[in-house]
């Protein structure tokens, strides 16, 4: 049992943040290296703009004004909150799960033993890659919609109070569903299960709540995602909801709850 | 080095491993043999920290996997070269890799090189072959240049040149001082590449010999004789005490060596054709031993439904 040691001589141990370094240059190669990460964001921002311009100049050759309920704002984020948001919450659910499939979780988990630092690096890496998506998106959706409808005196300016906020707000939104995404897929490890749980969090939640009988319906509603992301975009609050700051951190806790969640399912179970 | 003690690991009623405790030392090629379903890849999971064991510990380096800083510089390992996403290219696989336990991109061009793949490196993985992601996975295993090398079946699928090249990778490897654990089911493979072998059977050490002494061993040497008047010499034969069986048109004898054998049928006159001591192969040693082990098991589990009755 003599020389059963690792050569001390080796480099000294790198420091923490080194190491932290390491591990998300490690999920960052990952993410950046694969193709059809490009052209599924490609195709969202196209889809989404697209879209976009399609429901600013059918609002702004209508007679009248908008439906009630649909602010000139949220008018903006109408193609954003499905077109951008389903593929960037696909992406971030194959983050863990082509990883599961493949069998390349092991090499990870291999390469970097701690599991809650690998989790942490592909929170990072996602997070960061879906709030620059979203802030783009949203700011891009914004100024595309604003530039149709204020042809006919119709639109918002980023110049208004809480407009600037809004619209940062709801580039949050997609940060919020990615990591929530994240989470549930590293907890399900398959593909279309995590893509069902992460919609179902996103909108089947909220939508069930609209079935519900009147106090009920904003009582749990206003946990869910879809209408605490309502508030934070929205110009004119509803009174019967959260603030838009308490539904901000709504949309804080559903991703960080996810989060915590997988990362005590995948420190303690068999890889 | 690594080093097991008492390692155990349950799958609810199944036991995959079953106390299985040894040592693999620097300066060898060890051969972690067993028939398929044995445990080896089990066991080569726990020593990697991906499955918790049962109970008992596995060491590398006198620390457990999982307590190891980058640790891709002290262990390298390949359990599934299929375990890649085929839509990245090489390169970028091993970067990632590299990337991870703060290894630079000269030695991911270096281990390129070493495994023959600096030609499609930019390629996608989808477009190897099997014998390519092997190549690929060895690669990365070497990345760290790591003392402990850890490798699951790593000839599967490599074609004659490909086998010889991870053969000649290990031996060279071990001479210099590594430690190496190479798992197969192929006796005839170990008996080219390792010097020391551990099989196990049914997740239990089954024996950890090196690997001449494992042949030498058995009881099996035996004496392969032809001659013309077979049933004569055998009756000679068994009278002076020898066990003769009918073989391959000839005869095996176990009990008496090759000269006096010839002696026997030179008083005799009897002539013999082919006389033969011979070794049993490594081949046979092994299924003798893997063999026990399921007859064993199947003992065993006749007296279990006994007893549950």
């Amino acid at each position: 049992m003599t020389a059963a040691q690792i050569p001390a001589t080796s480099t000294p141990a790198p420091s923490l943040g080194a190491r932290a370094r390491d591990v998300i240059a490690f999920e960052w190669t990952k993410l950046r290296s694969v193709r059809s990460h490009y052209i599924t964001l490609l195709i969202a921002a196209v889809v989404t703009i697209g879209t976009s311009a399609i429901v600013a100049h059918a609002i702004a050759s209508a007679p009248k004004s908008p439906p009630a309920g649909l602010s000139a704002l949220a008018a903006s984020f109408l193609a954003y909150a499905e077109y951008t948001v389903i593929p960037v919450s696909v992406l971030a659910v194959l983050q863990f799960t082509s990883e599961y499939s493949t069998g390349l979780i092991r090499t990870t988990f291999v390469a970097v033993p701690r599991r809650w630092a690998v989790l942490a690096s592909k929170a990072a890496v996602v997070g960061a890659a879906a709030l620059v998506t979203g802030e783009v998106l949203a700011f891009a959706c914004f100024a595309m919609v604003q530039a149709l409808l204020s042809g006919r005196h119709r639109g918002v300016s980023l110049a208004q109070p809480r407009v600037p906020g809004a619209v940062l707000a709801a580039g949050f939104v997609l940060c919020a569903c990615a990591l929530t995404a994240l989470g549930l897929a590293a907890i399900i490890r398959h593909t279309a299960g995590a893509i069902t749980a992460t919609l179902a969090a996103v909108y089947l939640v909220a939508g069930l709540c609209l079935f519900l009988p009147s106090p009920w319906k904003d009582d749990i509603g206003r946990f869910t995602m879809a209408f605490a992301a309502s508030q934070v975009i929205a110009l004119h609050p509803q009174a019967g909801l959260l603030s838009p700051w308490a539904s901000m951190l709504v949309l804080v806790a559903w991703p960080v709850g996810a989060l915590l969640a997988a990362g005590l399912v995948i420190s303690h179970r068999d890889a | 080095m690594i080093e097991l003690h008492g390692v155990t690991k349950r799958f609810g009623q199944v036991t995959a491993v079953d106390e299985l405790s040894f040592t693999v030392r620097p300066g060898h090629v060890t051969g972690f043999l067993g028939p398929n379903g044995a445990g080896k890849t089990t066991t080569m999971r726990i020593i990697l920290g991906l499955d918790a064991p049962t109970s008992g510990t596995a060491l590398v380096g006198g620390r457990r996997y999982q307590q190891i800083v980058r640790p891709l510089r002290h262990v390298g390992s390949l359990l599934d070269a299929t375990a890649v996403h085929g839509g990245r290219a090489a390169y970028d696989h091993l970067l990632a890799v590299a990337l991870s336990n703060g290894i630079g991109r000269t030695r991911v061009a270096q281990v390129l090189e070493l495994a023959g793949l600096s030609a499609v490196a930019r390629q996608r993985i989808q477009s190897f072959s099997l014998g390519m992601k092997q190549r690929l996975g060895i690669a990365a295993a070497l990345l760290g240049e790591p003392p402990v090398l850890i490798f699951d079946e790593p000839v599967n699928g490599l074609d004659a040149d490909g086998v010889r090249w991870i053969r000649m990778l290990l031996r060279q490897l071990a001479s210099d001082g590594h430690t190496a654990l190479v798992s197969s089911h192929l006796m005839s493979e170990m008996a080219l590449t390792a010097d020391h072998l551990i099989i196990i059977g049914r997740g239990k050490l089954l024996a950890d010999t090196a690997t001449e002494r494992l042949t030498n061993a058995s009881a099996r040497t035996d004496v392969f004789v032809r001659s013309p008047r077979a049933s004569e010499l055998a009756a000679l034969l068994t009278a002076r005490g020898a066990d003769v069986t009918a073989d391959d048109g000839g005869l095996a004898v176990t009990g008496l060596d090759a000269p006096t054998i010839a002696d026997v049928a030179a008083q005799h006159a009897i002539a013999v054709h082919e006389l033969m001591p011979r070794q049993p192969s490594l081949e046979q040693a092994y299924l003798d031993l893997t063999g026990t082990s399921t007859d064993y098991r199947a003992a065993d589990r006749a007296s279990e439904s006994q007893a549950s009755r």
